[in-house]
Parts: C-alpha cells; structure tokens; sequence
C-alpha cells in the first residue's frame, strides 16, 4: 500500500495487463474487457501466461526490433544480452523496473503490467459507452483472476455502474468468498470457469483443488436465487486435450450443473483449445505443456457438447466455441 | 472438379437470376470477345484543326498525364467526319456542340438491342468534336501549352508533392426527378419560355445563345427515344418468340411516350431514367464517374408503388432494375481494348442513395428500398451502379438486420454507408458559411444525397466539383520544416534532369531557429494557407478553359440555375456552385505535426536539425529516430484526446482556410472534403519522407483513415477518433444538426476491414449492428466497410485467375483485387490486421 491509497483500504492503483476494446467475446454485446494481472491458479494450458504473475514481467518482441541496442546500455542490472539471436532477458536479475522498455524506440521490449489509476481506468472505458448503449454491452473484468484484487476491482465495477455500463466479472473462482462478496454487487454477470470435476485432476491441472471453486459458485447460486446481483451467470470450460477433454470429466460437470445450479445457467460453453499463445511462453520464457497439442476437431467438440446435453444441461445452453482442425475424414490413408 | 484446380476461398456469386439476366450479365463479363461493345467512337467536324478529346477533365488522374498528346492526336485520326448543316460555324459554340452530340447520338450512332433487354439505350460512349473554329482552337492551345499553359501549371503542382486539379466532369446529381415529373416536354416548354422573356439584346448574347442551345439538347431524348422506338417495334414483327414478342411492343410503347412525356409506369419511369443519365455521358464525353442518381428508393417509388397497384409482378419490376445495372456497367466499355482487363479496372461511381431521413427525422425505407437491396445481392459482384445506403438514428432494425446480413454474405460490403446526422451538420455548415441557407436548411436538407462515393451534395441543382482539387495537406508540413522550399530536387523521371530548388512557400523562417512548438505551428499554418491558394490557382486554369470552351448544354438542362441564369453549368449556372478542396494525407500531417512536437520539443529526443537531416535522407542511417517518430510519438486514430486535438486543430484550421477561396472565372466557393480516392498510393512516391516515420515510396495515410496500422486500440477507437476530428459534438446539443459538428460539408472516406469472424453466427451479427449504431453516434459520414482476411488475399494474389471476382473497395470505388497493382494489394493485405505495426 502507497501514501496515496485510501485508508478505508482501496489501493489508488492496480496493475492491469491490457484493457481490449470492442471485445465480442466476453460477454454479451459490444464489451471493453479490463485484464488484470495475477491468478491464484496455475493452469497447464493458460492462453494468458502473462496473467499470472502479480508482479510486472518483461518481453522483448523479435518482430518489432530493429537491433539498436539502446536496451542494453540502460539497464541497471545488467539483465538484458545479446546472444546473436535477440535480445536475452536475464530472468533472474531483471526486476522489470521498465528502463528498457521506456528507452526501447520500437516498443520491441514492453512491460507487461501497468499501474492505473481509478478514475483513469474510469474514464478509459467510458469512451465506448456509445456502443454498450447500442449493443446491450458494457464492461468485463478479466485477467489473471480480478477477484485477487477485490477492493480495486469493486470500486472500478461500482464507478462502472453508476455511470451506466453494464458489468461482468470473468473468475475463475478460486479466490477468497469476501473476496468474491465484495464484487458480485457491482456485478450483472458472471463468466465462471469450471474446468475439472474430479479434485486431484484439478489439483494436478490447476495447482489447487476444486472445492473451494464449486462453493463460490454455490456462493453465486444462492445469491441468484435471493434476487441479489449478480443476475445472470455464464459457464466457461476450456477442453484441454489430454487433459479436461475427457467425456467423463464433462458428463460429471454437467451433473453437478444440472442437480445444482439448473436454471440460474443461461449459458454453458465449451471453450476447444487454442494454441495462438505458443509465443507468449517463448517470450516470457516459460515452459508451456500443451506446447506440442494440436486443436481439436469439430467432431470432438460436438461430442463433448452433446455429453454435456446428455448429463441434464438445457441442450440450448450449451455451445462450443473456439477454432477447430478439419475432423479427419474417415479411412483416407493420404 | 480436382481440388487443386478450385478455388480455395468461396467467392460470392450471383444467384437466382433469370435466363434473361443470366445472359446478359455473362455477355458483359466477355469484355472483348464480345461482339458489341460500348467503346468509345470518335466524331468530327472534319476540320484539320478538330480537337475531339478534352485533356482537362483527366487532370486529376496523374496516371494518363504521360498518354495526353498521345490519345488527342490518336483520337482525331479515329474520328469519322459528320457532314455539317449550312451556317454551322457562324453559331455560337455551345449551340455548335448542342447540335454536334445530338446529330451523332441520332443520326450517327447506331441504335442496338441485346437479346431479352428490357431497355433500350445501347452506346453512349463517346468522344466528339469540341466544334472548336480554328481561332478557338488556337486561342484554347495558347492557355493549354507552353511553360505557363494550364498542362505544366498543373503538372507542375503534382510534381512537387502539392497533390493534383482540374475542372472534371461528371460528379453531380442531374435532375432527373424533373424529368420523371414533367418529361423533357416540360423541360423544353420551360426553356422556351425563359427565353421568350429574354430581352432582344439578351436574346442576341451568351444568355440566348445558351438557351437556345439548351433547347436543342432537350429535344435529343426524344429524337433518340423516337429511334428506338423504331427499332422495337422492327424487332418485334420479326420475333418469333410470342412473350418477348409483347416485351418489344411494350418497349416500343414505352419509348414513344418518355422520356419525352412522363413516365406513368415504372417500367415507363426507369426507360426515362436510363435514356436521360446515358445521354449525359455522351453530351460530357465522359463515362460515368460520378453521375449519380440521387435516392433511387424514393424518386421512383411512386411509380412502382403505381405499378404493383396495376398488377405488376414485383419480380418483373425487379427484371427491369436489373437491366438498368446491366446498361450502367457498360459504361466501362470506354475504352475496353485498351488495358490488360478488359477495361474492368476501376469503379466509375455512378452512384445512388437508399434509405435515409426524411422530414422531421422520419425514416424513408420503403418497399422499394429493400427491392433495390434484393437486386444489389443477386447481382453482386458486379460493379455499377453503386449503392451507398443511407443510416440514421431511426434505421429500421429490419434495414440494419439485412445490411448486416449482405455484409457477411459478401466479401465485403455491396454498398457504402452514409450517417445521415453528421452528413446533414456539414451541409449545414456549408449553408452557413456559404451564405445558402435559402437552399440548404433544416427543411430541406434531409434531401442530401451522394455523389461518386460518398460525396453529399444537395440534388439537381448542385455541382460541387466534388473530386476536383486533392491536395496534400502534408506538403505544408514539409513547406514549414525548409522555411517554403522543396525538402529534395524534383528529378524529371522522363529526362532524369534534376529541377533546382527554388522558393515556393512564404519565407517562414529557418524552423531550426524556432524555440518553441508554437512557433512551428505558425510556419505550418502560413504554409498550409499557401498550398491551398496555389492549388485554387491551379485550377483556376483549367477552369477558365473549361468555361469557354467546353459547354455541357445537354447537362446544364438538368441543372437547376443553369436556365434562370442563361448560363452553362460549366460557367457556374447550378444554383448551388461550389468546388471541393479534397484534403489527402490527414492522418500523415496530423502523425508529422505530432512527431516533431514529441521529437523536438516535448521530449527532445532529437534537435530540428537532426530531424531535418533524416529527412532529407529519407531515413536511412537514423533508423533509431525513425522507430522512435514511428512508435513512441503519439498518432491519430487510437481514441488518445491528446492526438484527436491536434487532428481537430488541424482539421479547423485548413477547412476554415478552404472557404475564402473562389474560382475567379466562375465564381465557385471552394468547400472542404475528404476523398482522396487512390491519391495516397501514387503520390506515396512523390511526397518526400515525413516526420511521421514514413520513408517516400510508402503510402500516405487515406482520406480521415487513421495512417495504416496505426489503429492499435480496435474499431471503436479508430471510429471515436474520426468522430472527433470531424468536430464531434457540442455541449448543450447546439451542433450544425443537433449535437453533431461537422467542418467536411462534402464527408470523409472512411474504410475499415474487419474480421469475417466478427459476423459468423446470428449473435455476432448483432453485435455488429450495434457497432453501426455506435457509429452513427460517434463515427464520421461515410463508412466502407470490408471483410476479408488476408490469407484469402494473398491466395488471389498467387492465383489471380481464380479470384477474377474478388471486390474490394478501396476509398469507396470499387476493384477487381486481381486487377489493381501489387502495391495497393499489399496494402490492403497488410491493412486488413488491426494489429500493431
């Protein structure tokens, strides 16, 4: 906490990845999604490596360097090298103070996290309230898991629904239930992953358990019902292969959505893997499991959606999304 | 079929078309295997003197300016002699010309039919005697040639980077609404009444003369109907076929009815159309590019309403329309020996509006409106005429569904899009500081439409002059850095003889000596007053010329003014007479002007001088300050306040400059607006390197685009900032139309490329259709919108002969993508991402 931090607690910065605009994808209509930065859990297969640490990382992007060096003589920590193919981030020494990145001239190295202000954060999604009005949008918050930054994030969807956008909050649930409490009264709706039925998978997957995961939920369910915020709840799984792509694993899920949370679930998708974050790991220098794991095919999906019918889910309200390989024609030896 | 010979990508392609049309349209893909054409032919007095090709109206197409000589002397020698009357050279010269195109349209030019066509008006295209007496010719040549002829004042203009101008023709909506009202009889009957109260003196002067040449232009409709209406009625004794039998006898009706009388059908009302917009173009010599027909959906909507009443088949209603698109593309034809795709290389902008506002902001979408759209998708892609739909605030949500829906089904949209509200707030503004708000007011403007691709003009009494001055708003960027001289040498690329540098701009001052941005901002301010006076200068020499000797009689009868005043609307007669100043490179002044305040002043990150050097050598050896002016200095397009105020800074200050000019030898205002057509591609290799970043040889940013790439916050973004340099809106809601600014009356291209992802289900679709919504809030006046991804492209690129079809628009005319340069296909490829650079 600084000296210009609230002292009823609200921290007078966040740090925030990236904020998206016109986002589709996250929610209904026209969104601006706000990624926060850090998560609790630690999935195999994240497509947003950058999100979990709390802390600022750096990347160097090849394409956009032009081989100058200046990065080099700046850094106060000697953490940056050239080793003939790029520029080598020394993970170690580098404490992301951002030297580089505000003395790099084509934005090739960049610091991942920034800090915002409130009010700037405030006034940056305003300016496409025009198309949440047309659009039945608003604003998503995003990450990372946003619920690890609760008083913040309360604040800014508080500020976000006084001035008018609609509000959604993308968890993957395992957080605090303050936590989780502080949030859902300036939420509208929640985009809630659910990603393994079975504890010690999840464990294995995620890092952590599921309990607390299905009891925030729960936590959601009951509030719905009380004719408290939030109003509408969503359900997202990522189908992971060899991993949450498991007919078993999504019938249990589907189980446990249809004997607990049955109507309160106006939606249930089926997110297929997706493997455009290959480069992410590289840049960041981390090791990435799915890195060899192909996409999965229409047919799988379709299957995995039709399990989740099959187990009680309103068949309408599930979907799968994603992009998908052509499914293998059957019997062609080419 | 083998795979490998398929095309990998799905290319929209016509559906449901009749056998009728069918043919029609695959005839007309032909090009030059068919057997008719529409080519240009060439007519003469016969005189060895006869010019038959008027330079000045491609002025503004620097690509022809090396052909010039080459098509005047080709064109004399192709030309057939006409026998001349008794008397001919002792009239005036529009009564010559008046006589001349209506002689070679009746009696010369032979009248044809295709197969099953359900409207007749074949060739049009043409390339006449200018009639010009052997002292004319001369005194004309006089102006043209020599070092400070009308040529090397304007090629001079576009060799040192200033853009291009000349008086062009075409770009305006006649009033053909006249025509469907009171037929050419009425037009006729007006003329000679105005001229019955001539004065003797007036009667035996320009006034008269005009008037009487005006009148002999108004009988050509009828004597050309007159012989088609011949040549149906032939057809049809002999036709063995009993229902197309009856088709020829109707049209033969038709014919001997309108576009003399008006029209009663709406079969009647479109043959009067299609007869009376032909012959414009054969009375300019000029095919199509910007002879619009104003909305469509409402001027003949009384007629189809009528006829549906009557009991026509609405699918038969739309068989006629769709004929109509099949003559209006042959406007092509022109010259369709000449060029490697049969001449189907560009749009012509033969445009028309659909939907809109009407009084008191009621929507005016009608039957006929979606008619027209049903026929835009089963024809698509073909090229003419185009349609721009207009949206507003009361769009109904079943216009916007099926708008979207033809969005996603084609490559990209088969129409432009116009705002209604922040179209109107220009016009508006124009009324106001024209002084017109007798013409253009809040009763009436509703009644706007677009002209070429997106250019608002009121209708049938406007000629703005809509595509005649397109000038580089960097070059006073460029001006302001050298204190008023050429950064580098003009090198004649023909002889490769080096120009030396001499003062051109004000002395503004040595800009390495100026302490303070301010003081730059001053320089660019005298400087941008200096391009926009020397391109007034520019045209006010074709502009002479063209009043003098190239009189439209034919034309000026569909233009309101021109009759009261006895004047030819070459010679300013349009009630509403104005030229437009169309500002190229926006985005690159804004880009430059906010690189030099980050680089030297707010950061100093460089010295003036240092910058000055990188410029002058184009970049190369200061790669590092280029990065830097690239991506670290803010840019226009990404919704940042700080860079939107200087692009409404700049965009107040150069409009506000346009509006004190005035054609000397017309009187015509200048008005401001933001076209830039393909401008920015060419003189991408003229205009030297610029502070933005950008080396000469690339691209100029287009129209109000922001510069390519520089979008990095997505589509709202890109569309806030357009809204805001434009004016945005007013507090307390006292705009020029409501809350609404606008400085551009003419409008601004805008052209966004999306994602087909971004339409692939219903949901999506919606979410689009908001997007629209938003825009008509935030955005500009006029949206392109296209839709491809650029793997698809460059597979089109790599096997064109599949992709022979592919549209994209580019600035709101469209192309074949196969037929357009490798540079502007990569440009388009590399601008499809809205990714960072």
């Amino acid at each position: 906490m600084s000296l210009n931090d609230d002292p009823a607690g609200l921290p007078a910065e966040s740090l925030i990845l990236n904020i998206q605009r016109m986002s589709t994808e996250d929610g209904p209509g026209i969104r601006t999604t706000v990624f926060f930065k850090g998560c609790g859990l630690h999935c195999l297969w994240c497509h947003n490596p950058e999100s979990l640490s709390a802390r600022p990382q750096m990347q160097w992007v090849e394409t956009r360097c032009i081989g100058c060096k200046t990065c080099l003589a700046v850094c106060p920590e000697g953490a940056l090298s050239d080793d003939g193919a790029g520029i080598r981030i020394l993970r170690d020494r580098c404490t992301a103070c951002g030297a580089c990145s505000r003395a790099c001239p084509a934005l090739a190295l960049e610091r991942l996290g920034e800090p915002w202000r409130l009010d700037r954060l405030l006034d940056e999604v305003e300016k496409d309230r025009a198309y949440f009005e047309a659009s039945g949008g608003g604003v998503t918050v995003s990450g990372g898991e946003p619920a690890l930054q609760a008083p913040f994030v309360a604040a800014f969807l508080t500020g976000c629904r006084q001035r008018g956008p609609h509000t959604a909050l993308d968890t993957c649930g395992f957080c605090a239930a303050e936590a989780l409490e502080r949030l859902l009264p300036a939420t509208d709706l929640v985009l809630y992953d659910l990603k393994e039925i079975d504890p010690e998978r999840h464990r294995q997957f995620t890092g952590q358990s599921n309990e607390r995961i299905f009891a925030n939920l729960l936590l959601i369910r009951d509030r719905m019902r009380a004719q408290e915020r939030p109003a509408r709840l969503w359900l997202r799984t990522p189908i992971i292969p060899r991993m949450t792509a498991r007919l078993d694993n999504i019938a249990g899920l589907g189980r446990f959505v249809a004997e607990n949370l049955g109507d309160a679930v106006e939606r249930w998708e089926l997110c297929a893997f997706n493997n455009l974050c290959r480069d992410k790991y590289r840049r960041l220098d981390m090791p990435w499991a799915c890195r060899e794991d192909a996409l999965m095919t229409a047919g799988e999906m379709e299957a995995f959606a039709n399990a989740a019918r099959r187990a009680g889910v309103a068949a309408d309200r599930v979907a799968w999304t994603g992009a998908v390989r052509p499914d293998e024609p059957a019997g062609d030896p080419a | 079929m083998n795979a490998a010979t398929q095309p990998k990508f799905a290319i929209k392609t016509p559906r449901g078309l009749s056998p009728r049309i069918a043919w029609l349209r695959d005839y007309y893909f032909q090009g030059t295997a068919r057997a008719w054409t529409n080519e240009a032919t060439a007519w003469t007095t016969g005189t060895p003197w006869d010019v038959v090709y008027d330079e000045i109206t491609y002025y503004i197409v620097p690509e022809t300016y090396a052909f010039l000589q080459t098509f005047r002397s080709a064109l004399r020698q192709a030309a057939r002699p006409v026998p001349l009357p008794e008397g001919f050279w002792g009239w005036s010269l529009p009564e010559r010309r008046a006589w001349f195109i209506r002689e070679v349209m009746v009696n010369h030019v032979p009248q044809e039919l295709l197969p099953g066509d359900l409207l007749a008006g074949g060739r049009f295209n043409l390339q006449a005697s200018r009639c010009w007496t052997k002292a004319e010719t001369a005194a004309r040549d006089r102006l043209i040639y020599g070092r400070k002829g009308a040529r090397a004042v304007m090629k001079a203009f576009h060799d040192h980077g200033y853009g291009n101008s000349g008086a062009t023709s075409g770009h305006l909506i006649p009033d053909y609404a006249r025509v469907l009202d009171i037929g050419w009889r009425g037009i006729h009957a007006d003329l000679a009444e105005t001229y019955d109260r001539l004065t003797e003196r007036d009667r035996m002067g320009a006034r008269g003369a005009q008037l009487r040449a005006m009148m002999t232009a108004a009988g050509m409709p009828r004597d050309l109907a007159a012989r088609y209406a011949a040549l149906c009625t032939r057809r049809a004794a002999g036709e063995a076929d009993p229902a197309r039998r009856d088709e020829l006898a109707q049209m033969a009706a038709n014919l001997e009815r309108v576009p003399w009388e008006p029209p009663r059908t709406f079969w009647e009302a479109v043959q009067a159309l299609w007869l009376t917009h032909m012959l414009v173009m054969s009375d300019e010599n000029y095919p199509g590019p910007g002879v619009s027909f104003g909305r469509l959906d409402q001027s003949l909507h009384p007629f189809w309403r009528r006829s549906l009443d009557e009991g026509m088949d609405r699918e038969f209603g739309k068989e006629i329309l769709r004929c109509l698109w099949v003559h209006c593309n042959t406007v092509y034809d022109m010259m369709i020996r000449v060029g490697g795709n049969q001449g189907i290389t560009a749009g012509y902008g033969q445009l028309f509006n659909l939907s809109g506002m009407g009084p008191g902001g009621r929507d005016m979408t009608n039957d006929l409106t979606y008619a027209l759209l049903e026929v835009i998708d089963e024809m698509t892609p073909i090229l003419e005429p185009k349609p721009n739909v207009r949206l507003h605030r009361n769009s109904p949500e079943a216009l916007l569904d099926r708008v979207v829906d033809m969005i996603a089904s084609s490559q990209g949209a088969p129409f432009l899009l116009n705002f209604d509200e922040r179209s109107m707030a220009g016009m508006l503004r124009e009324a106001k500081e024209a002084g017109v708000t007798h013409l253009i007011h809040e009763g009436n403007v509703h009644d706007y439409a677009s002209v070429g691709c997106l250019e608002n003009t009121m209708v049938g009494n406007d000629r703005s002059g809509t595509v005649d001055n397109n000038v580089n708003l960097v070059k006073a960027v460029e001006l302001a850095l050298t204190g008023g001289r050429d950064l580098l040498p003009f090198v004649d690329p023909m002889t490769g003889k080096t120009e030396r540098i001499r003062q051109a701009g004000p002395r503004t001052g040595d800009a390495t000596a100026f302490a303070t941005w301010d003081a730059f901002w001053e320089a660019y301010c005298a400087q941008t007053r200096y391009i926009l006076a020397r391109c007034a200068e520019t045209y006010e020499a074709s502009e002479a010329i063209r009043a003098r000797f190239s009189p439209t009689p034919y034309l000026s009868c569909l233009v309101k003014g021109c009759a009261g005043q006895g004047r030819d609307v070459t010679q300013g007669g349009a009630e509403l007479s104005f030229t437009t100043m169309e500002g190229v490179t926006f985005a690159t002044t804004v880009d430059s002007l906010l690189a030099i305040k980050h680089l030297v002043y707010d950061r100093k990150a460089c010295t003036m001088a240092e910058l000055i050097r990188a410029l002058k050598d184009n970049w190369a050896g200061h790669e590092i300050l280029q990065a830097k002016a690239k991506f670290r200095a803010p840019k226009y397009g990404r919704d940042d306040d700080e860079a939107d105020r200087m692009a409404a800074r700049v965009m107040d200050f150069w409009t506000a400059e346009t509006w004190k000019f005035r054609t000397r030898s017309t009187g015509r205002r200048f008005r401001p607006g933001m076209l830039s057509w393909n401008y920015w591609v060419g003189d991408g290799f003229i205009v030297a390197a610029t502070a933005d970043g950008r080396p000469r040889g690339q691209f100029l940013s287009n129209a109000i685009c922001p510069s390519n790439g520089a979008d990095i916050h997505g589509p709202t973004a890109n569309v806030n900032s357009v809204g805001k340099a434009l004016g945005g809106k007013a507090p307390a809601g006292r705009g020029d139309w409501e809350a609404y600014l606008c400085n551009l009356p003419n409008g601004a291209s805008h052209t966004m490329t999306f994602s087909p992802s971004l339409l692939r289900d219903p949901e999506h679709r919606r979410k689009f259709r908001a997007f629209l919504k938003g825009y008509i809030e935030n955005g500009g006046t006029a949206l392109q919108i296209n839709l491809i991804d650029a793997d698809m492209l460059r597979e089109a690129q790599k096997h064109p002969r599949d992709y022979r079809h592919l549209l994209v628009r580019v600035t709101g005319y469209n192309a074949y993508f196969t037929s357009i340069g490798r540079e502007l296909q990569d440009e388009i490829i590399a601008r499809e991402s809205h990714a960072r650079y």
